[in-house]
């Protein structure tokens, strides 16, 4: 017999996930939000349920703040993948113009991005919604279990949650309950990119180290991806070889500077690094356990 | 050719051409007239190398080791650093865009009383990280690369419009990574590739690119390749640019590598 790798482990768990889902839920939906982990869970699923297409549709929760190469990546993996991709935005925030510059990141996260997926899983009926958080990207997530139980108003109860001994989960659910289910909730962001490195996983360029124009707010280097992005009195965008180590809404988003331009070079970085990709994310800095807030409320 | 002559690296190379034909049984006489070394450099080599193998066969590094040059004294490089941080026209002598070696030496010797080559500033500069390579865009013309094309479309007609070499510049603005901090960096490289300098605390704001720009345009009618700043979305620095009749910016396009 021969042993597995432990990537291969982990990739067999999270196939394995994907699959009690699909079995066990009436509509599931996978996330897909078109980051690095989107990449490898779509992949995941499309292994799982190999040679035909995953039995549930992508949704994308748009906030109109994603960066530019985002949404062409998305559009064209969609078409390639041949999978139906549901985009929703939340149509109040649209009406009100909430944006991260006039109104905040607080707010801008709980209305575009909270509100708008509790919205998109109530619309759709959804019981089930694969994500792609890891344990290793923040604390709360760290706490969180794979198989996260919602009330009927979407919220999460930390305290309240159901053990996974053995790798059993238990996915009875109350009425009006949903699962918000994390398959790559083991993986590490070293694995995500060792693998993939090794199965050659589509993934957005912003990823890879180029010379960006960006901007300096509060220590963190801003892409300048549209003319929306508001500049201080006198400010000139400086072009520097960055990349970015977690992808989000462009104005919350922090780049890293890197020359890492190819994935094994991404990959010796990880190595080096120190810090958790999330330390980008303004929206992680917002209050004290902002996130674990957040995840309460519904926020994935 | 005398070996006094001859690089350390071609120096090199044929002291070992010179042992390998030793090694095939030639006399000295023969590897001294197929190399073109001295009979005696031959020897010296061959000797070499059977006293310590193929690694003592090179000569050593001629002059002083990089970093055990003398170290300018804290007093002068704080001067030196004070400079570099104000505007060249508030101080002195000339109107420049930024400070070269030439004027900050002037700069030390006339406030100062202070006498420092311009060698050992450049030496300073590039002991600091502030010493910038100016590029060889004259090798772009031919290349059939994206690089090539850029050089040809963009900036050989500005350059074609100005004669003179002293018009045509060259420039960015940069981070270096310095042990006290982030130093915001705008230079230059004029004809020769003569550095020019200005640093900054904070990423430069638009003034100040205008205060260079203004200052390069005070020259005289001049083309400047700029990298590292994305003017486009600056109103202050477009306004100005679009108001020039004789001084041209040309943008360095982002996935372009120009640094060798």
């Amino acid at each position: 017999m021969t042993s597995l790798t432990h990537l291969q482990r982990l990739e067999a768990e999270s196939i394995q996930i994907m699959r009690e889902v699909v079995a066990e839920a009436e509509n599931p939906v996978m996330l897909y939000s078109v980051g690095k982990d989107s990449a490898v869970m779509l992949h995941l699923a499309r292994k799982a349920f190999a040679p035909g297409p995953p039995p549930f549709p992508l949704l994308h929760v748009d906030t109109r703040w994603k960066f530019r190469a985002m949404y062409e990546f998305r559009d064209k993996m969609a078409e390639d993948i041949g999978m139906d991709l549901l985009v929703h935005i939340n149509p109040e925030g649209v009406e009100k113009d909430i944006n991260p510059f006039t109104h905040g990141s607080a707010i801008h996260t709980d209305v575009m991005k909270t509100e708008g997926l509790k919205q998109a899983l109530d619309k759709y009926g959804f019981d089930a919604a694969f994500g792609g958080a890891r344990r290793d990207e923040e604390k709360s997530r760290a706490k969180e279990r794979i198989f996260s139980f919602r009330s009927a108003q979407h919220r999460w109860d930390p305290k309240n949650q159901r053990p996974e001994l053995w790798k059993l989960y238990n996915t009875r659910k109350n009425p009006k309950e949903s699962i918000r289910v994390f398959p790559i909730s083991n993986w590490t962001e070293l694995d995500i990119w060792q693998y993939i490195h090794l199965q050659n996983i589509p993934i957005v360029p912003l990823y890879y180290s180029a010379e960006r124009p960006v901007v300096e707010r509060d220590g963190a280097l801003i892409m300048v991806d549209d003319e929306r992005m508001p500049l201080e009195p006198g400010e000139v965008p400086m072009m520097r070889k960055v990349r970015f180590r977690t992808l989000g809404c462009y104005p919350l988003t922090g780049a890293v500077e890197s020359e890492a331009d190819t994935l094994p070079a991404i990959i010796q970085e990880m190595l080096l690094t120190k810090t958790s990709e999330r330390q980008g994310r303004v929206i992680d800095h917002d209050s004290a356990a902002s996130m674990e807030k957040k995840k309460q409320e519904g926020y994935f | 050719m005398a070996t006094k002559h001859l690089s350390p690296e071609v120096l090199n190379e044929r002291r070992k051409q010179a042992v390998r034909l030793r090694l095939d049984g030639y006399t000295v006489a023969v590897a001294s007239q197929q190399t073109g070394l001295s009979a005696p450099t031959v020897s010296a080599a061959w000797k070499a190398f059977r006293e310590g193998g193929w690694a003592a066969v090179p000569v050593k590094p001629r002059g002083r080791l990089k970093g055990q040059a003398n170290v300018l004294s804290a007093d002068i490089q704080a001067l030196l650093w004070q400079m570099l941080y104000q505007e060249p026209q508030d101080n002195l002598l000339h109107t420049m865009p930024g400070w070269g070696s030439a004027d900050l030496a002037e700069w030390l010797n006339t406030y100062h009383a202070v006498e420092l080559s311009q060698r050992a500033i450049e030496h300073w500069w590039e002991a600091e990280g502030l010493k910038h390579e100016p590029w060889r865009l004259n090798h772009f013309a031919k290349q059939r690369s994206q690089e090539g094309r850029w050089f040809r479309k963009s900036v050989l007609p500005r350059f074609a419009q100005l004669k003179d070499a002293d018009q045509r510049w060259q420039g960015g603005v940069r981070r270096v990574a310095h042990p006290s901090g982030s130093i915001y960096q705008i230079y230059l490289h004029g004809s020769r590739g003569r550095l020019l300098m200005r640093c900054f605390k904070k990423p430069p704001e638009a003034k100040a690119y205008v205060a260079v720009f203004e200052a390069l345009a005070s020259l005289g009618a001049a083309a400047l390749v700029f990298h590292g700043a994305l003017f486009s979305a600056s109103p202050e620095v477009t306004a100005w640019l679009d108001q020039q009749p004789s001084f041209w910016l040309v943008p360095v396009p982002a996935d372009l590598v120009l640094d060798e």
